[in-house]
Order: C-alpha cells, then structure tokens, then sequence
C-alpha cells in the first residue's frame, strides 16, 4: 500500500485522535470518580465522540481505498 | 483486586492508557500514512477505545444501579438516608438491609422487569435527570419532597418479583385471601396505605401537607 499524504487526511485523523483522547479521558474520570455528572456524561457524550472519531478514521480509510481504485483504473 | 468491579476499573484505565500514547504518538510524530501507521491507528481510534469504552460502560451501568448514584441528585438524599437508617422502619429500609437488595435497594424496586427492563429503565433515568435539571436544581431537597410523583403507580409485579403470592402463609393472611386476583393482576396496590404503604412514609407526610 502507498503511503498517502493528504492534508485533508491527516488533518481528519488529527481530529480523530483529539476527539478519541476526549472520550477516552470522560470515560476514565467515569470509573475514577463514579458520580452522576461524570457517569452520565462518559455514556452519552463519550460516547457520541468515539463513535465520530471512529467514522471520521473509516472516511479516511474509505477515501484512501477509493483512491487506490482510481489508480487502479488509470493504470489498466 | 477485590472484584470483577476492580477489574473493569483498570481495563478501561489500562486500554485508554494504549490508545491515547498510540494517538499521542501520532500527533507528535505525524507519520506518513502507511499501512503500519493506518494499523497502528485503527488500534488506537478503533479498538483500544473501544475495548476501554466497552469495560467503562458496563461499570458506568454497574455504578447507575447503586443506592450513592441516586443520591447524587440532592433530592433523593432523604429518600438515601431513610434506607440508610438501620433504626427507620420504612418498607424501603427494610428492604435495603436484605442483603439481595443492599446498596442496590432503589434500582430493584424501581427497575422494570421485562425483557428490555434495564433499557427502558435507563430510559426513564434520563426522563428523572430532564426533570431534576429542569424543575428542581436549585429547590431544597424539603421542599421537593412533597412535590416528586411516580410517574405511573407502583406495579405490583415489581413486588410479585420476589412476593410470589402463591405461598400458603401469603394466600392464608385473612387480608390477603379476600383480594387475593385483585393483587396478582395489580388492581389493588401492595404499597397503599392500609397495606404495605407508604413505603416512604416522610414524603407521604410532606405530600399531604402541600394538598389544600
């Protein structure tokens, strides 16, 4: 597989990973400190910013194979 | 490590603790994306977290079950002291001193029983939070005593759960005998006044006063 380089890329997977740090810090301040506040918020917006972080890492991943496929087409 | 409890605790810590030096590695390095970089991503944004959020959540739903998250709200702090008083005679202290309901007590008397319970259940909890944000944030907890309503009455299958009633020194109790269908399709309530009710009587009282 080629390496890619696009600033778009890289910059949604930057994003990504924030957005994951975030959630994962909701969720470990949840289990730390077993409150109502952090509880309900590591479940309801920790959640919601994982799941982003995932799709935005699957749109990269998607825009990377559909590239390849261009390539592909070019090349035949 | 004491319990399964404990154990969720540092796997979520543990797997949170990879994926964040994972992406931390990648913020600070910005590698080129190669097929090594895309793994070592799809790991630290896909997998670790979520391994780490699978273990928080089951804890996160372990925590929303104990008696101190209820208590969180201010204004079930009554509600917590009562079952917490190993001299109050209310129904749900008694209840909390069986050791099947413990620090458990309000969630396995209010919890639906059915198959989709614990989900309607945690639906409903977000139903109590909208209303707590919204009507009793700043109102003492005193107050909001007499104001705070079920929002359908008490089902007796919830008590049928572990009151089967079909036990010979239940169906022999004069009271119980003469109403005995009436109990068991939920017609007439284990927790009225009169019966087993009320089974937070303080609030009852505050209620009471606040009718004209």
């Amino acid at each position: 597989m080629t390496a890619l380089s696009s600033p778009s890329a890289h910059r949604r997977l930057r994003y990504a990973c924030w957005m994951t740090i975030a959630a994962l810090a909701m969720f470990v301040w949840s289990v730390i400190d077993p409150g109502v506040i952090p509880v309900m918020i590591a479940m309801s917006v920790g959640q919601v910013l994982g799941t982003l972080a995932t799709m935005l890492f699957l749109w990269v991943v998607l825009s990377d194979l559909r590239r390849a496929r261009v390539l592909d087409r070019e090349r035949r | 490590m004491k319990s399964i409890a404990d154990l969720l605790v540092l796997a979520t810590i543990v797997f949170a603790l990879i994926a964040g030096a994972i992406m931390v590695w990648y913020l600070i390095r910005q590698p080129a994306l190669t097929a090594a970089t895309k793994l070592a991503l799809l790991a630290g944004i896909f997998v670790f977290p979520l391994l780490s959020a699978m273990s928080g959540n089951v804890s996160g739903y372990e925590t929303t079950q104990k008696r101190h998250f209820c208590g969180g709200c201010h204004v079930m702090i009554p509600y917590t002291d009562d079952a917490e008083n190993p001299n109050s005679t209310s129904l749900a202290s008694l209840h909390a001193r069986n050791e099947l309901f413990g620090d458990r007590n309000c969630y396995r008397c209010h919890e639906d029983y059915a198959m989709f319970g614990a989900v309607t259940t945690k639906a409903t909890g977000l139903v109590h939070a909208y209303h707590y944000v919204k009507s009793y944030w700043s109102m003492p907890a005193e107050d909001a005593l007499g104001k705070m309503h079920l929002y359908n009455p008490y089902p007796n299958s919830n008590c049928m759960h572990c009151h089967s009633t079909r036990l010979p020194g239940f169906e022999e109790l004069a009271d119980h005998k003469g109403a005995l269908e009436s109990i068991r399709e939920g017609k007439e309530s284990c927790v009225s006044s009169g019966c087993h009710g009320p089974v937070h009587p303080f609030s009852k009282k505050k209620e009471e006063e606040a009718q004209p």
